[in-house]
């Protein structure tokens, strides 16, 4: 642990309110001033310089956490579950930055399991763990950025369970800067890149995101019923009976079920009869085509393509017929 | 991109009615013994210094927040620094048609409305050789067009001293400058 020599306040300049850099002086830049002055005495003009004031430019110690996953829907036990995080050196010089994880957090409905390890460099940007994927561990790799430089990171938790449809958990990420962080304003003496002192910014040389996780636990149900007319007028199973089917498909929960396909086998003994199929009343063709339905052989079945299934979508009813052999 | 600057008129110093304001830094005896305490003058006989401060805020002995001036040797990004400029006149005889001239340092802007100097018309440049009036400086866009010049793009500060300075006086100029 280097010492560190804390001004606070008394550096505490007013006017000192740096913003976030952005190609501005970096640390250890020298800031010199030569004024000049021409007189005349006597009607002889002279020139003179004014001594050359030198001021050093000290590193600023700012960062930036940013969430780049909105809401992430999980179902209860989902393992390694991840949120990206952008973190920027937004001060004027290199600096090194630990990262802090921490999902116990008030305000939310219960809290994810950090994974073991926890936090991924996106080295690939692809926002989930891949094999190029390097894990972080704390002071054997905290991230070292140039000014205006970034890091995307990947935060893994574990879903506990059970848990409730809508049930929120929360995960925070925090870069620190190495160096020291504090108070705007405070100082550490000498630590600054080339010798300069470093100075916390307006961001306490330290930042974080939190990210969500929002249980979307989704159920699909489907209700089948059957209706039968014999070739006689009644309801009997006979041959040369037709027996209708109508199977209702119902999401229930507060996720999406991603690429819902419904299919359902011709019984046995029986026949499919053809262009009967029919998805909320509007009729499909047999054939593998633009419409959502088809009927497929070996085995004998119909499928509907019913996509991006959520509870708001409603129930979807089906209907097909079939022919007793 | 590239930027063009062009000035509307010729070179006009000394505008009549140029703005001008109280002094603002260190304070200035109008004639003090300031030359017997220097040394023996040199060449010249006007001594040009140049100071660099920053404003502290601080708790006064009754409790009140007060700002005071330190000098500027470390700053940051975003620092505020005040920049003061005495010319002082060693010589016998009295010094005519004083001017200072200071570029805006590296790696800093002009805050606008900064610039003091009592008794001096103030001028402003874009390329340190031309100077003139802010009204009169303008920015040549890449497409032709020009447009008036910000504060944050003038290079150079020019005071231009309406009286001479005798012996003995001093005069001054300041204006502030932020860390980019």
């Amino acid at each position: 642990m280097k010492p560190h020599l804390r001004l606070g306040c008394l550096l505490a300049a007013i006017g000192m309110a740096p913003a976030a850099h952005a190609i501005g002086a970096l640390a250890g830049a020298q800031i010199q001033n030569t004024a000049q002055v021409n007189y005349t005495v006597g009607g002889t003009s002279a020139t003179a310089n004014s001594n050359t004031v030198s001021l050093t430019v000290n590193e600023i110690l700012d960062v930036i956490a940013t969430l780049q996953s909105g809401d992430v829907p999980v179902v209860p036990g989902a393992t390694n579950q991840v949120v990206v995080v952008r973190v920027t050196n937004t001060g004027n010089g290199s600096e090194t930055f630990r990262l802090v994880l921490n999902s116990v957090l008030p305000g939310d409905d219960f809290d994810p399991t950090p994974s073991s390890p926890a936090i991924y460099f996106d080295n690939d940007v692809n926002g989930v763990v891949s094999p190029g994927d390097t894990p972080y561990a704390a002071g054997t790799n905290d991230p070292t950025l140039a000014p205006d430089a970034f890091v995307r990171l990947l935060v893994l938790n574990n879903i506990g369970t059970p848990l409730a449809n809508g049930a929120r958990g929360f995960t925070r990420l925090t870069a620190q800067s190495l160096t020291g962080t504090g108070s705007p304003g405070t100082v550490f003496a000498g630590q600054g890149t080339g010798s300069t002192d470093a100075v916390v910014g307006t961001t306490g040389a330290q930042s974080f995101a939190v990210g969500t996780y929002l249980v979307s636990d989704i159920s699909v149900t489907a209700n089948k019923t059957a209706v039968v007319t014999d070739t006689f007028g009644g309801s009997r199973p006979l041959p040369g009976a037709t027996i209708a089917y109508q199977v209702i498909v119902t999401a229930t929960g507060s996720g999406t079920a991603t690429a819902s396909v419904f299919s359902d086998a011709i019984p046995a003994n029986t026949t499919y009869v053809p262009a009967s199929l029919r998805l909320n009343g509007t009729a499909m063709t047999d054939a593998t085509d633009a419409d959502a339905g088809q009927f497929l052989t070996t085995p004998a079945r119909v499928t509907v393509n019913l996509g991006n299934l959520t509870q708001a979508a409603g129930p979807q009813a089906i209907r097909f017929s079939v022919l007793i052999n | 991109m590239k930027k063009g600057y062009a000035l509307t008129t010729g070179l006009i110093l000394l505008a009549l009615g140029s703005a001008t304001a109280l002094a603002e830094g260190p304070l200035l005896a109008a004639n003090s013994a300031v030359a017997a305490t220097r040394p023996a003058p040199k060449a010249g006989c006007i001594e040009l210094k140049s100071v660099a401060e920053t404003e502290q805020a601080y708790r006064d002995d009754n409790g009140q927040q007060a700002v005071r001036r330190i000098p500027a040797a470390k700053v940051v990004p975003g620092t505020q620094v005040i920049w003061t400029l005495s010319a002082t006149n060693v010589c016998a005889a009295a010094a005519d048609k004083v001017f200072i001239d200071n570029p805006v340092p590296d790696h800093m802007t002009l805050v606008v409305d900064s610039v003091r100097g009592a008794g001096a018309d103030t001028s402003y440049s874009l390329d340190g050789k031309q100077f003139a009036a802010p009204e009169q400086l303008r920015v040549t866009e890449a497409d032709g067009t020009t447009r008036p010049a910000r504060a944050d793009e003038y290079t150079h500060v020019r005071w231009a001293f309406r009286n001479s300075i005798g012996p003995g006086q001093l005069a001054a100029a300041s204006f502030r400058a932020t860390v980019r």
